[in-house]
């Protein structure tokens, strides 16, 4: 009883640490500026005068109390930001899905999963300042499909990785048993062994879509003002009257953490689901 | 009609010989366990069998048709793997009744067989159910069921009970061996238990390293083992294998001599522990001193010492005690002489 009182509390705490950030950012969001600028005297977690004006603001570009006006809503980049990662995370999540198969059960490709990881073991930056001249003789710089390319490109190494280990962990005697009732190779891939693999797949999509939606570098060296994403255009929210428009931000980060929310819930049933339980004899 | 044929068939990974010249017949209607020891190439065989691998040399026949080429799909062979492979996200009745669905029977006719097969397999009450939510009998028993399902020719289990426990395990033999008899198919049943290997087969393979040593009735290869491989792999408890020398109408070993007409020369004497009795010291062909006696419940295992050691099985109330004299009569019908390097039958 004292062990479970103990660690109900000592979760509580860590909980409460971990969420003080999220849920300051969240407070803040409805603070109106007097409470989040230098002047503000003194600081409460709470908003006194709780409002939506930073949520119009950013929405919008003007709201009452902020003598400036912004020169772009968030509409355009909250748009980038959601067609770029979906793209992005489709393309590493079928191309990857389909190595994963392959090199998982036919060998083929050699060191083909090593070659991959080759993207992700030197510093972002050492990789991505050639890629941004790659891209920029490719005519490919601030355009959507250049940077769902290059999203798909750098986040395909997880997915190969983690779909191969569920494929290598499921015995292929599954396939071979519906190839020996019926099926084509084909037809075992994608009636058995996908269906099975579903949730992998849900829960590989989330991991790499959260990758490139939380993306900044990337953004920030391949697109200069339209197809800027969320992240990129949060850095911006600052003005030489204003200042670092905090409470803006604050509003933009809350409304950053909705489509990854959405779309765990989403697919929460995939996630929960075992993968192979109860094919085998144990 | 469906007879299985194998003509020279040999598979090679790299320099490993998985089969070497393989031949092998089944007739229809028949239960035929493959028998060796692990790695000996039975499960390579079924995959032979099946198409999941292609053979180096030879020719597979099913039905009178060369199927060496064609694809597992085309052979009209039914499989139950080692490891069930049971597809986790479909419920019994629809891993069940995938092979039908296949095949585009209809609606009506699946209903039928499962019906049928549910009454023989008697898993009329989990059909609803996901392979996880089932004990490992009633898996084992859903794969049996996709696998007996459709008409095929014939039917290949890797050790398919091998990972049950014991009681559930002699309850499956029985049983599998009475479905085969209902349905009078043809059953090829792969296994490294020599007990189960005889006990289901009405005919059965023996592989060593890749090759068929013998095949033929379970009872014949008990009683007439072709090489000593085979002698020591079939019967428990195992044969007594002794070094001998023949000479005169007669074999020497370590305990006594065995008269017997062979030529002279050393020979491997192989003797089955239920052919040796117990007799007074001095009495029987063979002599030493009990070292150990296994009670069993239903007999019991002596071992008799005397420069080499034999195992015989006596009865259940055996009166001796460890350290008696006795003697040892040898039914001949249970010795066996083989070659000592080649391991080939003599006589």
């Amino acid at each position: 009883m004292t062990g479970l009182i103990l660690r109900t509390v000592v979760v509580a705490l860590f909980a409460a640490i971990a969420l003080l950030p999220i849920s300051w950012m969240a407070t803040m969001a409805f603070k109106p500026p007097a409470e989040w600028t230098s002047a503000t005297a003194e600081l409460t977690f709470l908003p006194k005068d709780p409002t939506w004006s930073n949520f119009v603001y950013v929405f919008t570009g003007e709201v009452e109390g902020q003598i400036v006006s912004l020169d772009r809503t968030v509409w355009w980049p909250l748009f980038a930001s959601l067609l770029t990662s979906v793209i992005g995370t489709l393309i590493a999540v079928v191309a990857g899905t389909a190595a994963a198969y392959a090199v998982s059960r036919e060998k083929v490709g050699g060191s083909i999963g090593l070659s991959l990881l080759q993207l992700r073991i030197f510093p972002p930056l050492a990789v991505m300042i050639p890629v941004m001249i790659m891209w920029a003789f490719l005519g490919m710089i601030d355009t959507w499909w250049g940077l769902s390319l290059i999203y798909g490109i750098v986040t395909l190494p997880f997915s190969f990785w983690l779909m191969k280990s569920y494929f290598d962990e499921l015995p292929r005697e599954i396939e071979e048993a519906a190839i020996v009732e019926g099926c084509t190779a084909f037809e075992a891939f994608y009636q058995i062994t996908l269906p099975i693999v579903v949730s992998a797949v849900a829960s590989t999509a989330l991991f790499i879509f959260i990758l490139n939606w939380s993306d900044y570098l990337i953004a920030l060296l391949l697109t200069r003002k339209e197809w800027t994403t969320i992240p990129v255009y949060m850095n911006a929210l600052a003005t030489a009257a204003s200042g670092q428009l905090y409470g803006a931000k604050a509003a933009l980060g809350l409304i950053a953490a909705i489509p990854p929310i959405i779309l765990g819930i989403s697919i929460q049933r995939f996630l929960v689901q075992g993968l192979t339980f109860g094919a085998l004899k144990q | 009609m469906a007879e299985i044929r194998l003509e020279g068939v040999t598979k090679r990974y790299g320099d490993l010989v998985a089969l070497d010249d393989v031949s092998l017949v089944i007739e229809d209607g028949s239960f035929t366990s493959i028998f060796g020891p692990p790695s000996s190439g039975k499960s390579v065989l079924l995959r032979v069998l099946l198409g999941l691998e292609s053979v180096d040399a030879g020719r597979v026949i099913v039905d009178g048709r060369d199927v060496t080429h064609a694809t597992p799909n085309a052979r009209n062979l039914s499989m139950v793997f080692q490891n069930l492979a049971l597809f986790p996200h479909l419920d019994a009745r629809d891993n069940i009744a995938f092979p039908m669905i296949r095949r585009g029977a209809t609606q009506e006719d699946i209903d039928r067989w499962l019906e049928q097969l549910s009454g023989v397999l008697s898993i009329g009450h989990i059909l609803h159910k996901r392979p996880a939510a089932l004990s490992g009998g009633e898996r084992q028993r859903v794969a049996i069921g996709r696998a007996l399902i459709r008409d095929a020719s014939a039917y290949m289990m890797d050790e398919p009970i091998a990972a049950l426990d014991a009681r559930l395990r002699d309850a499956m033999r029985v049983e599998l061996k009475r479905l085969q008899t209902e349905l009078g198919r043809t059953f090829i049943y792969v296994t490294h238990d020599c007990e189960e290997a005889m006990s289901v087969a009405d005919n059965m393979a023996i592989l060593e390293n890749g090759r068929i040593v013998q095949q033929g009735r379970p009872d014949e290869v008990y009683t007439r083992p072709e090489t000593l491989y085979v002698a020591r792999l079939v019967g428990s408890p195992g044969i007594n294998v002794l070094a001998g020398h023949a000479s005169d109408n007669g074999v020497d070993i370590a305990m006594g001599r065995i008269a017997v007409p062979v030529d002279a020369g050393a020979v491997c004497v192989a003797l089955r522990p239920e052919a040796l009795g117990l007799a007074r010291p001095g009495e029987g062909e063979l002599r030493g001193t009990i070292t150990d006696i296994e009670r069993l419940g239903g007999f019991s295992v002596l071992t008799v010492s005397g420069g080499e050691e034999l195992r015989a099985i006596s009865n259940a109330d055996v009166a001796h005690r460890i350290g008696d004299e006795v003697g040892l009569t040898v039914d001949p019908s249970g010795m066996h002489l083989f070659d000592p390097q080649a391991g080939t039958r003599i006589g």
